[in-house]
């Protein structure tokens, strides 16, 4: 653990010391687990997380240090910008496992682009779905069966989660095989958010239309 | 005589800093006391200040509720609702424009120009004026000291442009803006203050112009905004229009099309309106009654409270909407909320509470004035920033999503929506020609597909590339969004280091140069006008106080050591000479005023005493 440069106690986090109160110069590239001051790892408490990020906020948030002079408060612009960014990573799922991925030498999704293969058939499934729907009045059954969609793409997102935690617990070693199929699995998981989004918008544009 | 009131206001420990909330309709500031915040009020006012500009045609400038009383009278110079031309371009303000007494432009950069015969002025401009007399008044109050630094205060909804606008307009004003904060989120420090329990908090502000409905959580102290939605055109006005085309309607059997246009006419209708609409707040029934002699109109009209919420349902409904779209992007349904807070005058409308209860099932707290929660938020906001407290931490989100257009004219988002402030993101880019030796970026803001349907912040180009084959120059855009919610840009290619960046100067927006000009030429001169009519009231002030003085002082003068008698009459003395003066000095008249006040306070104390003693004795109060 580095020490403050300042009151050489133990550092928390890289950001900023929570015991004399200086916000710290971020040297190089830092990972968003290293600014919680925690290893990479796939579980996260969610709550315990938030805690952290709200106890950190008080120390480098730049409200704190609006009198500070003005190196001082850029410091803790890009202290608290950095935080902000980490927890976005750390406190999403998607962000979160798509981090450790990569970090784990696993490809992107520009590099591996493929569903596992049971996964299609449903895909073209879901696509006639949601076509039949747009044009749905409320109350058909097509408007219906794009209801029940919703749902079952809920379960399948929670089903595609189960299958990520199973792959990265423990984390898998660099370059692992697993972190394909772990990957595989992240694009069904946007696939699945982007329909989402589309029967959203299909919900949203019915809403609209019986008002007009 | 002096105020007692204000005696104790004088020997308050000064404030550092105070909050402003530039409204649409009203603006208001106000500050801490004794760890509370509280509204500047000048003695017997409510310290809401009508955003309301006059500009006479010899120059001379009059904001607030002098200005309003011109609007029936002088409509063709007189300029409401200016916060909705705020960093807009003409293409977004078209409703906007016909009830606009002045013609309005766009100069080459997109920036509003708005003619007041021959003279032009921004909205920047016009809302620096409104800061001025809103910054002027309570520093008047409070004891004439110069409070040079504030929050001041946005929609939640206001885009980059907006804000830099908001910015640029207080600079305009010569007041150091310590940050920008979202209204809804500052109306919730306001309501937090005495609440630690913690919980998930919606807040609905509804105000003149503009509606924002925000998610928040409360934990520990620590204000975090979880979502936030709204439109940046729908508030109160839109109601009173509403109801304006009613009355017109039935004008218009009366008159032909063209008066129907006439400025005059138009307020006139929109007075009637907001007067109607106020009335249906308290009652069931009102009258819509508008009456303009010059055109021999007078027109009765009469509405029901159901005919009232029946002809704005479409605008109740499209809040509704916007709190469906917040709740969604913070995970949460409507059943988590534990608390619902309602913001701005217009919540005051039965339709808007029975609505926002009906919609989180629960009752909406309407503890605080709604027209001055805003204010106060800010207020607690800045005591924070000068450094006077550690308790509460405001964390707040950028409302719109921030990216860069991509080759086919789509969008790749960078910084998503309702992402915590200050935040920072990088994106990866790469040419796709062979040898490109640049790349041109334009900035979007905005939640579509294509940018084309995105407000571009700005462009800005990255150049000095070495030539190389397409795809391998590895180029990295950096996004900053700071406290402010304003965005930084900046590029670099990775493997030479060529570097480009720009503090994102947007379109509709003023240049450093032309703030700089601004500075220097026109605002002198309305900070002159400005002068000359605050130094006009503090004379009108002085008249009154040497009037009161000179008439209690023999009933009470020998009650008063000699002492006190000498200072009294040496101010008065110096009172009456200030008054006949031709050449006045603000600080001087302020002095004098002041101390006037201070050598009467014994004289008003007495009398208070005479008073109190006559009351007790059952004497009649007119008979001391």
């Amino acid at each position: 653990m580095t020490l403050c440069p300042y009151c050489e106690a133990t550092l928390e986090t890289p950001l900023a010391c929570t015991s004399c109160g200086n916000v710290l110069d971020l040297a190089g590239d830092v990972t968003p687990f290293a600014l919680f001051g925690r290893n990479p790892a796939w579980e996260v408490d969610r709550k315990e997380l938030k805690r952290a990020l709200l106890r950190l906020s008080r120390h480098v948030h730049p409200d704190f240090h609006a009198t500070a002079e003005d190196e001082v408060r850029q410091r803790a612009e890009r202290a608290s910008a950095a935080l902000n960014e980490a927890y976005e990573v750390l406190s999403d799922d998607f962000a979160r496992a798509d981090w450790l991925v990569r970090a784990q030498g696993g490809p992107t999704d520009a590099e591996e682009r493929q569903m596992p293969e049971a996964f299609l058939i449903q895909v073209l499934d879901w696509n006639e779905t949601l076509e039949e729907a747009r044009s749905a009045a409320a109350g058909s059954p097509e408007a219906n069966a794009a209801l029940e969609l919703g749902v079952q793409l809920a379960a399948e997102r929670e089903a595609r989660f189960a299958a990520l935690t199973e792959l990265l617990t423990p984390l898998p070693e660099a370059g692992a095989a697993t972190l394909t199929d772990a990957r595989r699995e992240l694009n069904v998981v946007r696939y699945i958010d982007r329909t989402r989004a589309e029967l959203e918008s299909v919900r949203l544009g019915a809403a609209l239309r019986d008002r007009a | 005589m002096g105020y007692i009131e204000l005696n104790v206001l004088n020997n308050a420990e000064s404030p550092l800093a105070m909050g402003i909330d530039l409204g649409t309709t009203n603006s208001l500031a106000a500050t801490l006391k004794d760890g509370r915040p509280v509204v500047i009020k000048p003695e017997g006012g409510s310290g809401s200040i009508p955003s309301v500009i006059h500009l006479a045609d010899d120059g001379a400038v009059v904001v607030g509720r002098k200005a309003l009383d011109q609007a029936t009278v002088d409509p063709r110079h007189t300029i409401f609702s200016i916060k909705r031309l705020m960093g807009r371009g003409l293409a977004d303000v078209g409703d906007d424009l016909a009830s606009f007494p002045f013609p309005i432009q766009e100069d080459e950069n997109g920036l509003l120009m708005i003619d007041v015969h021959g003279k032009e002025f921004t909205p920047q401009e016009l809302s620096s004026m409104i800061l001025m007399r809103v910054h002027d008044v309570a520093c008047r109050v409070m004891g004439g000291e110069e409070i040079g630094r504030a929050v001041i205060t946005v929609p939640a909804y206001f885009d980059d442009t907006q804000r830099q606008a908001t910015r640029d307009a207080a600079r305009l004003a010569g007041i150091d803006v310590m940050r920008i904060i979202n209204e809804p989120t500052a109306a919730s420090l306001a309501y937090g203050l005495d609440q630690r329990s913690g919980g998930n908090v919606a807040v609905y502000d509804l105000g003149g112009g503009t509606f924002d409905i925000s998610i928040l959580s409360i934990e520990e102290g620590v204000f975090h905004v979880q979502s936030t939605n709204g439109d940046t055109h729908l508030g109160g006005d839109d109601f009173d229009r509403a109801l304006a085309s009613l009355i017109l309607e039935t004008v218009s059997e009366q008159v032909d099309g063209a008066e129907l246009g006439d400025p005059a006419l138009q307020q006139a209708a929109r007075l009637a309106a907001e007067k109607c609409k106020v009335e249906l707040t308290q009652h069931p029934e009102a009258e819509l009654h508008l009456i303009l002699p010059d055109s021999g109109i007078n027109v009765r009209r009469n509405v029901t409270r159901e005919e009232f919420e029946a002809l704005v349902e479409p605008l109740v409904a499209r809040t509704l909407d916007s709190c469906r779209a917040a709740l969604s992007d913070a995970s949460l349904e409507a059943g988590d909320v534990d608390e619902v807070v309602l913001v701005g005058g217009s919540t005051r409308m039965p339709v808007i509470r029975a609505a926002v209860e009906d919609f989180f099932g629960r009752l909406p707290h309407t503890e605080l004035n709604p027209d001055e929660v805003v204010a106060l938020g800010a207020a607690i906001q800045a005591h924070i920033l000068a450094g006077g407290s550690r308790d509460l931490l405001l964390m707040d989100v950028t409302p719109l999503s921030l990216g860069l257009e991509t080759v086919g004219g789509g969008v790749s988002k960078i910084i998503a929506r309702n992402s915590t402030i200050p935040c920072q993101a990088t994106e990866g880019f790469t040419t796709y020609a062979d040898n490109q030796t640049g790349i041109d970026f334009n900035i979007l803001q905005g939640e579509r597909e294509l940018a084309q349907d995105c407000r571009s912040l700005g462009k800005f180009k990255l150049s000095g590339i070495p030539p190389m084959p397409a795809g391998l120059a590895r180029v990295a855009v950096r996004f900053h969004v700071d406290a402010d919610g304003l965005l930084t840009v900046s590029a670099r290619e990775e493997s030479t280091g060529v570097k480009a960046s720009i503090e994102v100067k947007p379109k509709h927006g003023l240049t450093d140069g032309q703030v700089e000009q601004m500075l220097e030429d026109s605002l002198v001169n309305a900070r002159a006008d400005f002068e000359a009519g605050r130094n006009a009231g503090l004379v009108t002030e002085l008249g009154t106080m040497v009037r009161a003085s000179e008439k209690t002082l023999p009933d009470v003068e020998a009650h008063l050591d000699p002492e006190q008698l000498a200072d009294i009459r040496e101010a008065l003395a110096a009172a009456k000479a200030a008054i006949d003066a031709t050449e006045r000095d603000g600080k001087e008249l302020q002095g004098i005023r002041d101390r006037l006040e201070h050598a009467t306070m014994p004289l008003a104390a007495l009398l208070m005493d005479n008073v109190a003693k006559t009351a007790l004795s059952g004497k009649n109060l007119r008979d001391v």
